[in-house]
């Protein structure tokens, strides 16, 4: 019996869309740029995706994305039946296959209730190969809507005691529904981690105890990307962006790809080296 | 005297034959049964010096620790020629226990006990009746509570709270031993920054505070002559 569902859902899960929740209980942390990064990843090795906001009130994925001037419907609307699906996803305008539902700006977090999102991610599972939901901060009733039809999550977490204690709550909530979450650990700073100031990877796998699935080195060009809306994937030697798109590798299939950890940039002969024009 | 006073009284000596014997009660704090002992010893002045003293402390096992302290204070202020236990006498109640418990291998005792394996999450809480086992690690913000003793076979780095409500012989052992907060019975002690070494410790209240050992080094229930039931 347990076999039979079990193989039931795993052809389901072939079949129809993934659902994966992006949390991380702490605010401020990369959730959203994580987010628009590995949906644009994604979308970029032909798999069609949706980004969905589920920040409701607080909306800003879709600034990240640099679509924020092409909304028309949103989330509340598509699952209140105020609009199809199609017409609340916007398509981006520079990778084909990427699309985003943004967030209700005017409502709050209890206009939707989980019940509902189950439902409507039926819809969302027909239509997209991947749909990765933004989730907001907090374990309240953003984090229920949005964990309500999730297949997997992702829990980003910062190299910080405070980020990995609210992950670590998120983690244990995320079990209770029988989620097993994969981790990113974002905004690493190689130099502060030699230096001892900063936790590394390995003290934040130690407590979280869950599969490691990447390693986002902190980097200037996120604050870029996210002011002008490009995507970070499409920044060209921005590490933070690499280390993303790997990520997205890894979640589409590629299990075995090495995660690379964040060093500092150079050692000095290679400095010294690069100036002569060696080495590159 | 008479004996409704000599019962109260924690530190009693008398002589007995060519010795002096001290009997204790071994709940008092140390500090207090050495004031005692030496009010006493120095009424005796003279007599004290190379007298042969016996201490008891009230025919109770495992308080090898007073009896080896106070010794040491007998002989280093009173110039005692040496101190010694009284022998131990054999209960005929005690043999039979004892043989019952070989016989049936402790199967004559039912312990409650709760024993998980894995890992207490930051916001999760366990609760125990009595003494609680964990085989994983309890990671900060994670709470662990119990009527008895504590023990984690792994990192303990959340909150325990042993012997509650208002036990505090218990104690909270863990294989790396750093807790944000450590409560046993009413008391509560704030936990210590970490360090670097790995070594199992465990806190237990001495002298009304809580204070952290080396689990090996202490070895605190070797001196235990029989196994018991906790």
């Amino acid at each position: 019996m347990t076999t039979e569902l079990t193989t039931e859902i795993n052809m389901r899960c072939d079949l129809e869309g993934r659902i994966i929740v992006i949390t991380s209980g702490k605010g401020g942390v990369g959730k959203t740029t994580a987010t628009a990064s590995i949906g644009a990843a994604l979308a970029l090795e032909g798999k069609r995706v949706v980004v969905v906001d589920m920040d409701i009130g607080l909306r800003n994925l879709d600034v990240v994305m640099g679509l924020e001037n092409r909304i028309i419907f949103n989330i509340v609307d598509a699952v209140k039946g105020k609009c199809k699906l199609r017409q609340a996803s916007v398509k981006d305008r520079r990778i084909d296959n990427l699309y985003l539902i943004p967030a209700s700006q005017s409502d709050n977090k209890d206009v939707l209730n989980p019940r509902e999102m189950t439902d409507f991610s039926g819809e969302l599972r027909k239509e997209f190969d991947y749909v990765l939901m933004d989730c907001p901060a907090g374990i309240e009733r953003g984090f229920e809507n949005s964990v309500a039809a999730a297949d997997e999550a992702i829990v980003i977490c910062a190299p910080e005691v405070s980020s990995v204690r609210d992950a670590d709550r998120i983690i244990g909530l995320l079990y209770s529904r029988s989620i097993t979450p994969k981790l990113v650990v974002n905004r690493i700073v190689p130099e502060m981690v030699e230096r001892g100031d900063m936790l590394n990877h390995l003290d934040v796998v130690d407590v979280l105890s869950i599969e490691l699935i990447g390693l986002v080195p902190m980097d200037d060009q996120v604050v870029v990307s996210t002011n002008t809306g490009t995507p970070l994937v499409l920044q060209k030697k921005s590490p933070a962006g690499e280390a993303f798109c790997r990520i997205a590798r890894r979640i589409d299939g590629m299990t075995d790809l090495p995660i690379e950890v964040p060093r500092t940039d150079q050692r000095l002969w290679k400095k010294i080296a690069g100036k002569f024009g060696f080495g590159k | 005297m008479d004996k409704a006073n000599q019962v109260r009284t924690p530190v009693r000596l008398k002589g007995m034959g060519d010795s002096v014997y001290v009997s204790f009660d071994p709940a008092q704090p140390i500090e207090y049964l050495r004031g005692e002992v030496d009010r006493l010893f120095k009424r005796m002045k003279h007599l004290a010096i190379n007298a042969r003293v016996i201490l008891d402390a009230d025919e109770q096992d495992g308080y090898e620790e007073i009896v080896e302290e106070l010794g040491k204070f007998l002989k280093e202020t009173f110039s005692v020629a040496s101190v010694s236990c009284p022998p131990r006498k054999r209960l005929i109640s005690e043999e039979k226990i004892r043989k019952l418990d070989m016989e049936r291998s402790w199967d004559n005792y039912r312990s409650d006990v709760l024993m998980l394996t894995g890992r207490i999450r930051s916001g999760q809480k366990v609760t125990a009746k009595k003494h609680l086992v964990i085989m994983g690690d309890v990671n900060p913000g994670g709470k662990v509570i119990a009527g008895g003793d504590i023990l984690i076979m792994g990192k303990l780095r959340g909150i325990a709270a042993a012997g509650q409500p208002d036990n505090d012989r218990v104690i909270v052992l863990a294989l790396d031993f750093h807790p944000t907060q450590i409560q046993i019975g009413k008391v509560l002690a704030a936990g210590s920054p970490s360090s670097p070494g790995k070594t199992a410790e465990f806190a237990h209240v001495e002298n009304g505070a809580i204070v952290v050992k080396d689990y090996l080094g202490t070895d605190p229930f070797g001196r235990i002559p029989w196994p018991r039931v906790r």
